[in-house]
């Protein structure tokens, strides 16, 4: 069911990107094939500990932040020194190296949208912002100075529970805008970027706020790193920029990276009456849960109904879909394939943006929904980038009874699935993000006409 | 310990609290307000007395810094009172 409310428009992004010094210098790479993945000393140090040790990680030099570590207790990093002065300490002293970068994306997602402080400041504003994963950074050694090493609970300092909280990335950010509308975080593993800026849409379109700053964040974390790295689901065996190969033939795991993306949503009417420079349009979103019991697998039965969902009555079909690919086996298979089966084998082209930054978990949603402004704003395709050898043979699932999707191996999609970007009309872009328990999100954004 | 050498040991410690306005320290006293006169959040006031005791080797009793005033002598007083204790 697809409900009529008010069209909501983007007017600024903003956010934190592996080995980029700004949104600029990150569309550039992007689009000039650059992989932005790189061999992680962190993860090196670990010797035969760690399996994968590539990631899309940001430093905080790269940031010009400085950890202050704690006298009292053990590797844990107090607070943090922002060198630019953008951010005052008093709510440094708040955040974790996520809410650091969910509140320098939002500064300049405002700044780019053009908000008055009045705006901004307003009841009509909100704030919807999630992670993936916990402080995990500031828990991991507040509890083992307490637990291990057998400190007073004070040794930690005070600020472990507005550093570690879940919806932190929103609490800062609100805190340092002075908001006065809504602030909440939604959570959904990987599909979390994406649903906080769909849930942030709903808001404006219903009627609810007229302005939110919405996106998704996940701090650079060996903590959250080693959590998928047990899993044997990360990326090895490849240099660092061939690490990440969605739909490629050898692809083994995906590269677990960290980010930011921060977008300023506002509905559409009162953006065009001010004159705003409307970054895209969002067309619908659409979310959903496979229904089938699984916590990892990816379902196809999930996916299309996802699909129909979002397309609804009008069916308006898009120019590029942003999949989520992350470059693991089966999920890239049974993603391509519901795509296929909705929009059929050509008029269109696949974009998968992890292949050049790898998987930002609760970011990834956020950053790869800026790649698509991105995409319209420049009228590139971004690529499938290291997709060199398609599997021509059947997926073994393909090969089973109860398969109702296309009967053709990856690799007669060649057509679909770019190697390098290359430039098109792209009108309209559909996003696709799942996430572990079977969540599935879909988002529609188009040039204001 | 003196208490000015305790003083100074204090105003050492609140010269790592990145949110008190390091100006404000040039002219502590013992009548110095924590709250009042040097706006410090109150949340930092546990990390102030956690790092005095690592500073000047005492342990502080919970009822102790529960309560505890916020001006300078209600600190030096409690660490002397913590020292002669143990």
């Amino acid at each position: 069911m697809q409900l009529s409310g008010r069209k909501v428009a983007v007017v600024g992004m903003g956010g934190a990107f592996p080995d980029c010094t700004d949104i600029s210098d990150f569309s550039e790479k992007l689009f000039a094939g650059k992989s932005l993945i790189r061999e992680w000393d962190k993860a090196v140090a670990h010797g035969k500990n760690i399996r994968s040790v590539v990631s899309g990680f940001i430093t905080e030099t790269e940031m010009n932040l400085e950890a202050i570590y704690s006298t009292l207790a053990e590797d844990y990093p107090e607070t943090y020194i922002d060198k630019l002065e953008r951010i005052p300490d008093a709510n440094l002293s708040t955040a974790d190296i996520g809410s650091i970068w969910s509140m320098l994306g939002s500064l300049d997602a405002i700044k780019m949208a053009g908000w008055t402080d009045g705006e901004t400041q307003s009841e009509n504003t909100g704030v919807i912002i999630g992670s993936g994963g916990a402080g995990h950074v500031i828990l991991r050694s507040a509890w083992h100075n307490f637990f291990e090493l057998g400190k007073k609970t004070r040794m930690a300092g005070s600020h472990t529970v507005d550093r570690a909280m879940v919806y932190r990335d929103a609490a800062n950010v609100s805190c340092l805008i002075k908001n006065k509308g809504v602030c909440e975080s939604i959570g959904s593993a990987c599909a979390t970027g994406l649903g906080n800026i769909g849930y942030a849409y709903r808001l404006i379109k219903f009627g609810l706020q007229d302005r939110v700053i919405a996106g998704g964040v996940e701090g650079t974390s060996l903590e959250t790193f080693i959590g998928f790295d047990a899993m044997q689901v990360l990326s090895r065996g490849f240099s660092p920029q061939e690490s990440s190969r969605p739909f490629d033939a050898s692809r083994n795991g995906f590269v677990c990276s960290f980010g930011c993306g921060i977008v300023a949503l506002e509905e559409y009417e009162m953006a065009k009456a001010r004159g705003a420079n409307i970054l895209g349009v969002i067309d619908s979103y659409f979310n959903n849960s496979d229904g089938d019991g699984d916590m990892f697998y990816p379902s196809f039965a999930g996916q299309k109904r996802l699909w129909k969902g979002l397309l609804g009555d009008d069916g308006l079909k898009p120019d590029v879909v942003k999949v989520h690919g992350t470059s693991t086996p089966v999920g890239d298979a049974i993603e391509l394939l519901s795509v296929v089966d909705v929009m059929g084998e050509s008029g269109y082209h696949i974009s998968a943006p992890k292949s050049q930054f790898g998987h930002m978990l609760g970011a990834a949603g956020a950053v790869e929904f800026i790649t698509a402004l991105l995409m319209l704003k420049e009228q590139k395709v971004l690529p499938c980038l290291n997709s060199a050898k398609l599997n021509p043979e059947l997926e073994g699932f393909q090969k089973t009874a109860n398969w109702a999707g296309p009967i053709k191996p990856i690799e007669a999609y060649r057509n679909l699935l770019p190697q390098q970007s290359f430039t098109k009309e792209i009108n309209r872009v559909t996003c696709l993000n799942y996430g572990f328990g079977g969540t599935n999100s879909a988002m529609t954004v188009s040039k204001d006409a | 310990m003196e208490r000015q050498e305790i003083i100074d040991g204090l105003v050492e410690i609140l010269k790592t609290v990145r949110t008190i306005d390091q100006e404000k320290l040039k002219n502590v006293t013992e009548e110095t307000d924590f709250i009042a006169d040097l706006n410090t959040p109150s949340t930092e006031m546990i990390n102030i007395a956690a790092k005095a005791e690592q500073k000047f080797g005492v342990e502080f009793e919970d009822d102790d810094i529960d309560d505890l005033g916020s001006k300078v002598k209600d600190i030096v007083d409690l660490i002397i009172r913590t020292k002669e204790r143990e």
